[in-house]
């Protein structure tokens, strides 16, 4: 049941290319939906002169419009195993041009975790240029790991200290405002019991997520819990992007919870 | 291996601790910038107001219309798990509104909220939910807040309280646009 390196680092790889893919993808689509960005009023936010100048370039259409290509297609390779050090650092470099397009953050949590799986993509080729590509590689995975785990045990934990959480009124009230909501008036997750039950069985599972690392079966449980969560998330606030991003960090839970 | 496991523990234990510390918060335009770096929790703290967006605006006879709530609202797809453009720029819009409330919460005494970047793009949000702005097929003016008005004018972005009900939006105190409906 064990996964090991190469195949941790083929499933990482695939699942981060992916993710990267469909987010390459919207970005394209959204050139010609969104009205509201305009560059000429965000590179007010920018302090340093020189970067703007440079910005002012590069998010003009065509340069903007050959960057996103490039992403694409950098992360095409990545799946198909191809992407070397340039690749790492040119998905990083793009990935903070991306934030600074769109004010620091487009999709919240998702941008984290996907720079969470670029920096460890990169870490594994800088790395590897040091010590032997598979240290660097089982060093960058822990970091993966480290990073997603955290991320689920501060959840847990915050929600946990929230008394809102705790009743479960919260769960409802986020239902109600999802970008699919409202809830129906008979929606089973009105319920006040089964809206408790439901957040108390969300916060100790994320507030406990960090045992996965005991045993590859636990692990296992856990990362299935996690796909079906993140499904939900998706169906109730359309957040795909979240759904991608951190199904591409379990190959590294379940890499270092095999060792 | 147990020495991985010792560290792991520390660490884990370490960030429980440091989540029940009241915690600083920094800013900075480049921390702003690069705040993908940092996961922000404050996404789970209370379920106090939130901030919406609600517009009105007048047509050719200087006819004012109902205000209008600019909230995503938009029909689930299966599909959308792959490709999801237009659900997550109305959930960028979104945020830029939050991003307007807390620049005028902090706006200082003698600062002009006109000149803050969120402002301008949140104009041009309103600007644009008059003049026919869609997120994907879902057009941002719903026709149960009557006909959309053929002219915009700034005067009728309201950044109000969810909690209150549309007939009673209750501008922000240092909005300069401030206009009891």
């Amino acid at each position: 049941m064990n996964l090991d390196l190469p195949m941790a680092i083929r499933a990482f790889e695939i699942l981060l290319g992916w993710s990267l893919l469909l987010q390459s993808a919207e970005y394209l689509r959204l050139r010609a939906l969104d009205r509201v960005g305009d560059w000429r009023i965000q590179r007010a936010e920018v302090p340093s002169a020189r970067v703007r100048q440079g910005l002012d370039w590069l998010y003009q259409p065509a340069p903007y419009a050959g960057m996103l290509w490039l992403r694409a297609a950098l992360a095409l390779a990545l799946m198909l195993g191809q992407a070397g050090l340039g690749s790492a650092v040119l998905l990083f470099a793009m990935a903070l041009l991306l934030l600074l397009r769109w004010r620091g953050a487009f999709n919240g949590g998702s941008d984290f975790m996907t720079l969470v799986g670029l920096t460890g993509l990169l870490l594994a080729h800088v790395l590897g240029l040091f010590t032997n590509p598979a240290r660097a590689w089982h060093v960058a995975l822990w970091y993966v790991t480290v990073q997603s785990l955290s991320s689920y045990f501060v959840s847990g934990w915050v929600k946990l200290m929230r008394p809102e959480w705790r009743t479960g009124r919260a769960m409802t009230v986020f239902l109600d405002n999802g970008v699919y909501g409202p809830l129906s008036d008979r929606s089973i997750y009105r319920w006040p019991r089964l809206a408790m039950l439901c957040s108390w069985g969300f916060t100790l599972w994320e507030g406990l997520f960090p045992i996965a690392l005991l045993d590859v079966r636990l692990a296992v449980v856990f990362c299935a819990i996690a796909t079906v969560f993140h499904f939900l998330v998706f169906w109730f606030f359309g957040l795909n992007r979240f759904f991608w991003a951190w199904l591409s960090t379990f190959p590294a839970i379940l890499y270092a919870a095999s060792g | 291996m147990e020495f991985t496991a010792l560290l792991t523990v520390a660490y884990f234990v370490l960030l429980a601790v440091a989540l029940r510390k009241r915690q600083r918060t920094v800013n900075g335009p480049w921390l702003f910038l690069l705040r993908a770096f940092f996961p922000n929790w404050q996404f789970f703290h209370g379920l106090g107001p939130a901030a919406r967006l609600w517009v009105r605006a007048q047509d050719g006879q200087g006819q004012w219309s109902l205000w209008h709530p600019v909230y995503p609202r938009l029909p689930r797809q299966a599909s959308h798990l792959l490709h999801n453009p237009a659900v997550n720029l109305a959930l960028s819009h979104q945020n830029l509104v939050e991003h307007l409330a807390t620049d005028i919460h902090d706006l200082a005494e003698n600062a002009d909220i006109r000149d803050c970047v969120s402002y301008q793009l949140v104009m041009r949000l309103a600007r644009d939910a008059v003049q026919g702005g869609r997120w994907g097929d879902i057009p941002w003016w719903n026709s149960r807040a009557g006909p959309r008005p053929r002219h915009f004018n700034s005067k009728c972005v309201c950044c109000g309280w969810a909690s209150q009900a549309m007939n009673s939006c209750c501008c922000l105190r240092k909005c300069p646009f401030a206009h009891e409906p």
